[in-house]
C-alpha cells in the first residue's frame, strides 16, 4: 500500500532498520528493551503505590491532555499561522516571523502564568506560597513583549524600506 | 468512497499542515533538548525519591552544603523548560496524527500507542508538577506517587522513542557530520517536497499542488499577486533581480527557487529564536526562587527569596500542621532516646549546651530554596549523650498529629555531620513558630520536608 508521507510521517516501515549498522541495530534493540521494562517498572509502580479507584482519573487527565493539545492547542495555532500567512504576503517575511515569535513567547508564559492566577485567587492558606503581584506583572510582561516586538519590527521595516531603494 | 474521502481529509490536513519546520531534522534538533530536560528530571527526581525514601543500605553525600538546593532547582528549571521544548516537539511532528491510513500494521499501531501514551505522560507530568509548585491540586489522584510512576513511564516511553525512531535520528546526525552545518542541510521536507509531484498525491490528485477545501484555503492564504513581486524580492538574496520584466523563465525560475530557500532558511531560523527565547523566558522569570541572582526578574515563581517570616519562605504552616498548641507548651521537651535510655531537654537545657551556627539553605521539593543562619545543639552531641551507635539512624518525630512527614528516618552520614543542628534561632532571632519553634533538624543537603520542625523525639535506631 502507498503511503501519504509528509515530512512528519516517520513510520517503523518507512523508517526500517535494514540500513542501520550493527552498533547503532544494538542500540536500537537496547533502548527499545530498556524502554519497554521502564514502562512495566512504571505500570507496576502506579499499581503498587495508588489506590487502584484513583487510576482511571490519572487515564482520564492523560487523554484529556492529548485532547486538549490536538484538539485546541493545535487548531489554533494552525489558524493564528494561517492568518498571519495571509497578512505575510503585505508584510516582510521577517516582520512576520517577529511577531509569530512574539505571541508564541507571549502564550507559552501565559500557559504558565494563568494558572498561576487562578491557583492564587483561589488562597493558598500560606502567605508565603504565591506573594507577588502576579496579575500587575502580567500585564508588565505583555506590555514588555508588545514594545519590543514593535520596535523590532520598526527597525527590521525601516531596514527592508532602506534596502529595496 | 467514504475510505476514499477520509483518506483526502487526512491528506489534505498533512498538505495543510506543511511547513519547513515540520522535518525529521528540526524533530531530532528540538527532541535531543527535549530528552535532555527529561533526562534531568527524571535523574534529579530519582535523586530526591531515594533521599526521602532510601533502598536499605543507601548513604548520601552531604557536601556540597547546596547539593539539593542544586539537583531540585534543575528539576523545576528543567521542568518549565519542557514547556516550550514539548510543545515545539509537538509542534513539528503533528502533521503525524493524521497519517494515512491510520494504522498501517500491527507494528505501527504499537508505535502509535506508545506515542500517545509518551505524549499524555509528558503533559499530565509538567502539568502535575507545575500546579504543585502552586500548592493547587485538581485532580483526582495522589501527586507525589502519581508523578512517581509516570516519571519511570515517561523515562521508559523516551527511550523505547529512540529507539523506533533511531534510523531517522542517525540519517538526521550522518547528514550533520557531513556538511558539518545544523542550518542549511536540505534534508527532504514538505515544502522541497511540494514542488515535486509524489506519486500520491498525482495519484490521487493528479498534480502535486492540494486540491479541494485545502487548496482554496491555501490559494486564498497565497493569493496577493500585486504585491508578490516585492515579497519575492525582499525574501530572496539580494544581488537577485526578479522584477525584471525581460528575465527569462529560467530566471524567473530560479530566483523563486533562491527565494523559496531563503524563506525556508528564514523560517527554521525564526523557529529556533522562537524556542530559545521561549525557553530563556520561562526560565528567567522563574528561576529567581532558587537561583539568587535572578531574583531581581522573579515576576513568575511561586516564591520569592526573603519572603515569609524571618526572611524564608514556609512551605506547611503550623496552622495546617494543627501544632501551635503543643509547640507553646509551657511543658515542652524534647527527648532523646537509645536503646531503653531516655533523656528530655527543655528549650532552656538545649539553649544551656553548647551552641552551634552554621549556613545553611532550605531547599524545598517544590524547588524554592533560601539560605539562612541557623543555631543550636550538634545532633551528633545528642546522640552522644545517649551514647548512641556511629552508623546509627534516628527516626524524628513532629508534634504534627497527621502528615506523612510527621515521622521521618535520617541516615547515619547527616547524623553525624558536623553542620547537622537541632536548630533553636534563625537569621539571629528565636525560631519563629512558622519555621519550628521550639525546636527544628537542619542538615546539609536534605530535602525541606525531611528537615523536620516542631520536634518532640529522636531516638537512635538499632543498626
Amino acid at each position: 500500500m502507498s503511503t501519504a508521507r509528509t515530512a512528519g510521517n516517520r513510520s517503523v516501515e518507512a523508517s526500517g532498520s535494514g540500513e542501520l549498522g550493527p552498533a547503532l541495530r544494538v542500540t536500537r534493540i537496547v533502548l527499545i528493551t530498556l524502554g519497554l521494562a521502564g514502562l512495566a517498572w512504571g505500570a507496576y509502580v502506579l499499581f503498587d503505590s495508588v489506590k487502584p479507584a484513583r487510576i482511571p482519573g490519572i487515564a482520564l487527565w492523560m487523554g484529556a491532555a492529548i485532547v486538549l493539545h490536538d484538539g485546541v492547542i493545535s487548531p489554533l495555532v494552525f489558524f493564528c499561522g494561517i492568518l498571519l500567512r495571509r497578512a505575510g504576503h503585505r508584510i516582510s517575511g521577517t516582520v512576520i516571523l517577529v511577531v509569530q515569535g512574539a505571541i508564541v513567547v507571549g502564550s507559552v508564559m501565559s500557559l504558565i502564568v494563568v494558572p498561576l492566577l487562578i491557583a492564587q485567587s483561589r488562597g493558598t492558606g500560606n502567605p508565603t506560597v504565591l506573594p507577588l503581584d502576579y496579575g500587575v506583572n502580567f500585564a508588565v510582561f505583555w506590555a514588555a513583549v508588545a514594545v519590543v516586538t514593535a520596535a523590532v519590527s520598526f527597525g527590521l521595516y525601516a531596514r527592508g524600506r532602506r534596502r529595496l531603494r | 468512497m467514504v475510505q476514499w474521502n477520509m483518506r483526502q481529509v487526512m491528506y489534505e490536513a498533512q498538505r495543510a499542515l506543511a511547513s519547513p519546520v515540520r522535518n525529521p531534522r528540526m524533530a531530532t534538533v528540538i527532541g535531543r533538548l527535549l530528552g535532555l530536560a527529561f533526562v534531568l528530571c527524571f535523574g534529579t527526581g530519582l535523586y530526591s525519591h531515594f533521599l526521602q525514601e532510601p533502598l536499605p543500605g543507601m548513604h548520601f553525600a552531604t557536601r556540597p552544603e547546596l547539593l539539593y538546593q542544586f539537583t531540585q532547582g534543575t528539576h523545576i528549571i528543567a521542568g518549565i523548560a519542557c514547556f516550550p521544548l514539548l510543545l515545539a516537539k509537538l509542534f513539528i511532528v503533528f502533521p503525524d496524527l493524521f497519517q494515512q491510513p491510520p494504522v498501517k500494521s500491527f507494528l505501527n499501531f504499537l508505535e502509535r500507542a506508545s506515542i500517545a501514551l509518551f505524549v499524555g505522560a509528558s503533559l499530565v507530568q509538567i502539568t502535575i508538577g507545575l500546579l504543585n509548585t502552586y500548592q493547587w491540586y485538581p485532580w483526582p489522584f495522589p501527586f507525589r506517587e502519581t508523578h512517581f510512576a509516570l516519571g519511570w513511564v515517561l523515562i521508559g516511553s523516551l527511550a523505547l522513542h529512540i529507539g523506533i525512531k533511531l534510523p531517522i535520528i542517525a540519517r538526521v546526525w550522518r547528514k550533520e557530520a557531513d556538511d558539518g552545518s545544523g542550518d542549511d542541510d536540505h534534508l527532504t521536507d514538505a515544502v522541497a517536497r511540494d514542488r515535486t509531484a509524489t506519486p500520491e498525491a498525482v495519484r490521487l490528485f493528479g498534480s502535486s499542488r492540494p486540491t479541494g477545501v485545502t487548496g482554496r484555503l491555501l490559494a486564498w492564504i497565497d493569493a496577493t499577486p500585486d504585491l508578490r513581486a516585492d515579497a519575492t524580492a525582499e525574501r530572496a538574496p539580494s544581488g537577485l533581480d526578479t522584477g525584471s520584466a525581460s528575465a527569462s523563465r529560467d530566471d524567473t525560475a530560479d530566483a523563486e527557487d533562491a527565494a523559496r530557500t531563503a524563506h525556508t532558511r528564514l523560517s527554521r531560523r525564526g523557529f529556533l529564536t522562537t524556542v530559545g527565547v521561549s525557553v530563556g523566558t520561562v526560565v528567567v522569570l522563574t528561576t529567581g526562587q532558587t537561583v539568587a541572582p535572578l531574583d531581581a526578574v522573579n515576576a513568575f515563581a511561586p516564591r520569592k527569596k526573603g519572603v515569609g517570616q524571618q526572611g524564608v519562605p514556609v512551605n506547611r504552616t503550623s496552622k495546617q500542621a494543627d501544632v501551635a498548641a503543643d509547640a507553646l507548651a509551657a511543658g515542652w521537651v524534647l527527648t532523646v532516646a537509645h536503646a531503653g535510655v531516655e533523656r528530655s531537654f527543655s528549650r532552656s537545657e538545649l539553649l544551656a549546651m553548647p551552641q552551634t551556627e552554621v549556613d545553611l539553605p532550605i531547599a524545598c521539593v517544590e524547588g524554592w530554596s533560601q539560605l539562612a543562619r541557623w543555631r543550636g545543639v550538634r545532633l551528633s552531641d545528642l546522640a552522644d549523650l545517649v551514647s548512641a551507635d556511629a552508623a546509627a539512624s534516628f527516626r524524628l518525630t513532629s508534634l504534627e498529629k497527621k502528615g506523612a512527614y510527621r515521622q521521618t528516618t535520617m541516615g547515619s552520614e547527616y547524623v553525624r555531620d558536623q553542620l547537622t543542628l537541632v536548630a533553636l534561632e534563625l537569621n539571629g532571632e528565636t525560631l519563629d513558630l512558622e519555621h519550628g519553634y521550639p525546636a527544628r533538624m537542619i542538615a546539609p543537603g536534605r530535602p525541606g520536608v525531611l528537615q523536620t520542625k516542631w520536634l518532640s523525639r529522636i531516638e537512635a535506631m538499632d543498626v
